[in-house]
């Protein structure tokens, strides 16, 4: 678990990737679009970064020690939350919006605070449980979410400023994509800094043993409602981006699968970073899957996804994700860097 | 007033009392050894204290507020820390990094002004990591600090629970066997230590098995068995107590 | 009082409910993980026993025990090539959630996602007077009945089952009296296994198959583990009977939103005793 917090550091650690470097790439990532108008590729770097966004909040609620096994149901919250409020009651797109993170985080702290108090194993399960109700809810509840059939939500309008149309999203898939890229951006930021913070570091004592940190005055609950709900309100908004992107929502597209696939990514990039880990496994995973929905044999496609992760769960070295594997290979070839392996205790 | 008492506390596990009705006081600033053979309810004693178990009878007060029946990190939160028996680490951290979760109570500064990195924060910090090494330093766990816990030494990862209860700035300090897996040195390092916390006005309160250790610190000593109370006393006079040595049967008592 | 016929669909329910919450039990308490794969299993053992009965012509009750020595074959390997490589129990869940795609996705490939159903292997209606059964749910119910009485057979009075308790209660201790836990966790999966795929074979004429059948199963037998109180085999049953009973009656009761009281009731059940109700309690 030597990878899972390496949030507290005393020691500058030398920068992984020089800053230049990360800078260009950044640069090189907001031209895309305008390098590219294809839509199958800005769709799937906008399909990316949403579950990017999920991926993270998946990560930071495990950083407490918890497994949630509902998060795809905050993205269903979320998106309906928007969809509801500007195509049901006919409100303004970006209060909506503004709105559904909110909501989806206020279930969150409801719920967290409920089913947080026993934790483990439970939380999971419940949480599971969750996203079944949501689910349910959004089948049943005809009048609000019209049931199976879905809501169709609108796109955003146009960003007009001094009589100049300045965006349109109806006009090309650009905006939708920088729309994502500031989505993305402000949840690695909130959750970097908290990686970084003390809440990072309370974090570390909740997940690593509750007994002793109970005892040392750190009280459990709060810090994981904190990581739920702060997840909560993040997914939400990526659901929300998700509903308004496809400018539908049904009760199919968010369920306990897509849950264990915001897992799955999570988990395979790498839970040893906050920010990074998510990002890298929603590009492979994502990716994977959406490369592999082009076959045409069904079931063809989720026996290789199933196949693929298991394969690569047995190959990673305990408690490293893709993105651990990328820096240690940066640290070997670049840095050339003697890595650091402390002797394993014997028992 | 008492700075610590126990009234009437029993504790029971189903039909077991691990603890029956032990009444007890504690004043500012002693060292209490709680001695008695394996099973006598000494353990529950620190965790019935500490919040980890509520007692089914009686009250716990502390400087006249009963604690009793709070959770164990409202009781931490008012200064009682504890170790426990066993090695009770994070795993996967480094010494520093333990002790830095630890410090948690020691920040001035609150969550959002470390979120968003602050001046206050930051001098916080600085403060806190200074506290650190200040501690590691004097439990003599400067060569570890950056080792992860769990490579530690038997004997070095107790020093770290000591010292990770050390740095939470205790009002009562709970140790549950500090020196067990130590040699004499090492255990004769951690009285020096105790005795220097007394000194700041610290109540110590340890479980102790080594008679030596325990008849170098101690000012008093209480003996548990089968729950009871049988003796409260100076160390010398509760160790040459008739019951007390009925109790061990001669088999821990040099 | 809901009439007799719903407290029977229950009791159906409530069988495979218990028979999979079992399975699951038995190997978290001997490999302290949980196998995420079990509903899928119950799939295919449907889907054997709908095999070996319609396109073999083997009669229906070998079919079943051939979709469990099949499954347990499967759970073993499973056991030895995957969950043994891989440290973590992070990671093993992982990998059984990714296993549930793979299955799923290998069914659909060799079995096409359209739904199948096995024509009734024992027509005919038991009429009690005040209630009727079909002979094909008394046949589940019996059935669960056999192999919880087995089960019980098996864990109290052989030299497996008396090894299976010991490794449960003490791992280390059973482990310095010469148990080997290796050889046992194999047996366990194979057993659990075996359960699940039972389960789905019994219930294969009952309803119609295909390859996403084993979800809702997987998900009320980990709601069973849960009301019962995790590593708990009496909470395991238990949880199962009252979770499979609430069901039926709730939806008898109240079609609208019935799936969201059952778990608004589950959750309530957990917060008056978080540790469930045949689980140890901490304090």
């Amino acid at each position: 678990m030597r990878y899972f917090f390496k949030t507290i550091h005393l020691i500058d650690y030398k920068n992984i990737v020089p800053k230049t470097v990360i800078g260009l790439f950044i640069i090189l990532i907001l031209l895309i679009p305008v390098f590219t108008r294809n839509v199958v590729t800005l769709s799937t770097l906008i399909m990316t970064g949403i579950w990017a966004v999920a991926a993270m909040g998946f990560t930071l609620v495990l950083r407490t020690g918890q497994f949630s096994l509902g998060q795809s149901a905050f993205m269903a919250l979320g998106g309906y939350a928007s969809a509801i409020l500007t195509a049901q009651m006919g409100l303004p797109f970006w209060p909506s919006f503004l709105v559904s993170g909110l909501v989806s985080g206020l279930i969150a702290l409801l719920v967290g605070m409920v089913v947080l108090r026993v934790g483990g194993i439970y939380f999971s399960i419940i949480t599971l449980a969750l996203g079944e109700i949501v689910r349910i809810i959004a089948l049943q509840w005809e009048p609000l979410t019209r049931g199976s059939r879905g809501i169709i939500a609108s796109a955003p309008p146009p960003i007009i400023l001094g009589g100049h149309e300045l965006v349109n999203f109806n006009a090309s898939l650009a905006p939708y994509f920088y729309f994502m890229i500031c989505l993305v951006a402000v949840t690695g930021l909130v959750f970097w800094r908290i990686g970084e913070s003390r809440l990072g570091r309370t974090f570390a004592g909740t997940a690593l043993n509750p007994v002793l940190a109970e005892h040392q005055g750190i009280y459990l609950m709060k810090y994981r409602v904190i990581a739920f709900t702060v997840a909560g309100v993040f997914t939400g908004y990526a659901g929300a981006l998700y509903t308004h992107f496809l400018q539908v929502i049904t009760p199919m597209v968010f369920g306990l699968w897509q849950s264990i696939q915001i897992m799955i990514m999570s988990i395979v990039g790498g839970i040893g970073s906050l920010v990074g880990g998510p990002i890298v496994g929603s590009i492979l995973l994502y990716n994977l899957g959406e490369y592999l929905s082009r076959l045409d044999t069904p079931g063809l496609q989720s026996f290789l996804f199933g196949s693929v992760v298991v394969i690569v769960v047995m190959f990673l070295p305990q408690g490293a994700g893709l993105v651990n594997l990328w820096e240690r290979f940066w640290n070997k070839v670049v840095w050339r860097e003697e890595e650091y392996e402390p002797d394993e205790p014997e028992d | 007033m008492p700075y610590l008492e126990l009234k009437n506390v029993s504790k029971h596990f189903g039909r077991l009392a691990a603890v029956e009705e032990v009444n007890l006081q504690v004043g500012k600033g002693e060292i209490l050894g709680i001695v008695g053979p394996n099973g006598s309810g000494k353990t529950t004693l620190i965790n019935l204290i500490s919040g980890y178990y509520r007692p089914t009878k009686g009250t716990i007060y502390f400087n006249g507020k009963k604690i009793s029946g709070l959770r164990p990190d409202k009781i931490a939160e008012l200064g009682i820390i504890r170790t426990f028996q066993s090695n009770v680490l994070y795993e996967g951290t480094t010494v520093v990094e333990s002790m830095l979760i630890s410090s948690y109570q020691q920040y001035s500064t609150n969550n959002w002004q470390s979120f968003l990195e602050t001046k206050a924060w930051k001098d916080d910090n600085e403060k806190a990591v200074g506290r650190v090494i200040e501690l590691v330093k004097l439990l003599d766990l400067l060569n570890d600090t950056f080792l992860p816990a769990e490579g530690l030494s038997h004997g070095y990862q107790r020093m770290l629970g000591i010292a990770m209860a050390m740095i939470a700035n205790p009002q009562v300090l709970l140790l549950d066997e500090p020196t067990t897996g130590m040699n004499h040195e090492e255990a004769m390092f951690v009285v020096d230590k105790i005795k220097l916390l007394s000194e700041q006005g610290v109540t110590v309160i340890l479980i102790e098995h080594n008679m030596k250790v325990l008849l170098n610190v101690a000012t008093r000593v209480v003996c548990l068995s089968f729950g009871n109370k049988i003796a409260d006393g100076i160390p010398e006079e509760v160790m040459n107590e008739k019951e007390v040595i009925e109790a061990y049967l001669g088999t821990e008592i040099l | 009082m809901p009439p007799a016929e719903i407290l029977i669909e229950g009791l159906t329910q409530s069988c495979i409910y218990m028979t999979m919450a079992f399975g699951m039990v038995l190997v978290f308490s001997i490999l302290g993980i949980l196998n995420w794969t079990h509903g899928q299993l119950f799939m295919l053992g449907a889907f054997i026993v709908f095999y070996s009965t319609t396109a073999a012509g083997i009669p229906f009750p070998i079919g079943i025990l051939l979709a469990g020595l099949v499954m347990a074959g499967i759970g073993i390997l499973i056991k030895k090539f995957i969950i043994d490589r891989i440290k973590g129990e992070l990671y093993i869940g992982v990998a059984t959630l990714a296993l549930i795609f793979a299955l799923e996705g290998a069914a659909s490939l060799l079995f096409t996602s359209d739904d199948r159903g096995l024509a009734i292997i024992l027509p005919g209606v038991l009429n009690l007077g005040v209630v009727a059964i079909s002979y094909q749910k008394m046949a589940v119910i019996i059935f669960t009945l056999i192999v919880m009485t087995a089960m019980y057979f098996v864990l109290n009075h052989t030299k497996v089952g008396l090894a299976i308790r010991a490794v449960a209660q003490q791992p280390v201790a059973a482990s310095l009296y010469g148990i080997s836990t290796e050889r046992l966790s194999l047996i366990v999966m194979g057993i659990g296994c075996a359960l699940a795929a039972m389960a789905g074979a019994i219930m294969a004429p009952l309803y119609p198959i295909n390859p996403f059948i084993g979800r809702t199963p997987m998900i009320m037998a980990l709601l069973a583990i849960v009301i019962g109180g995790l590593g708990s085999l009496t909470g395991a049953i238990v949880g199962g009977l009252i979770l499979g009973f609430l069901h039926s009656v709730i939806a008898y009761y109240i079609s609208y939103l019935s799936e969201v009281v059952l778990f608004g009731l589950i959750i309530l059940i957990l917060l008056v005793r978080p540790q469930g109700l045949f689980g140890a309690s901490a304090k």
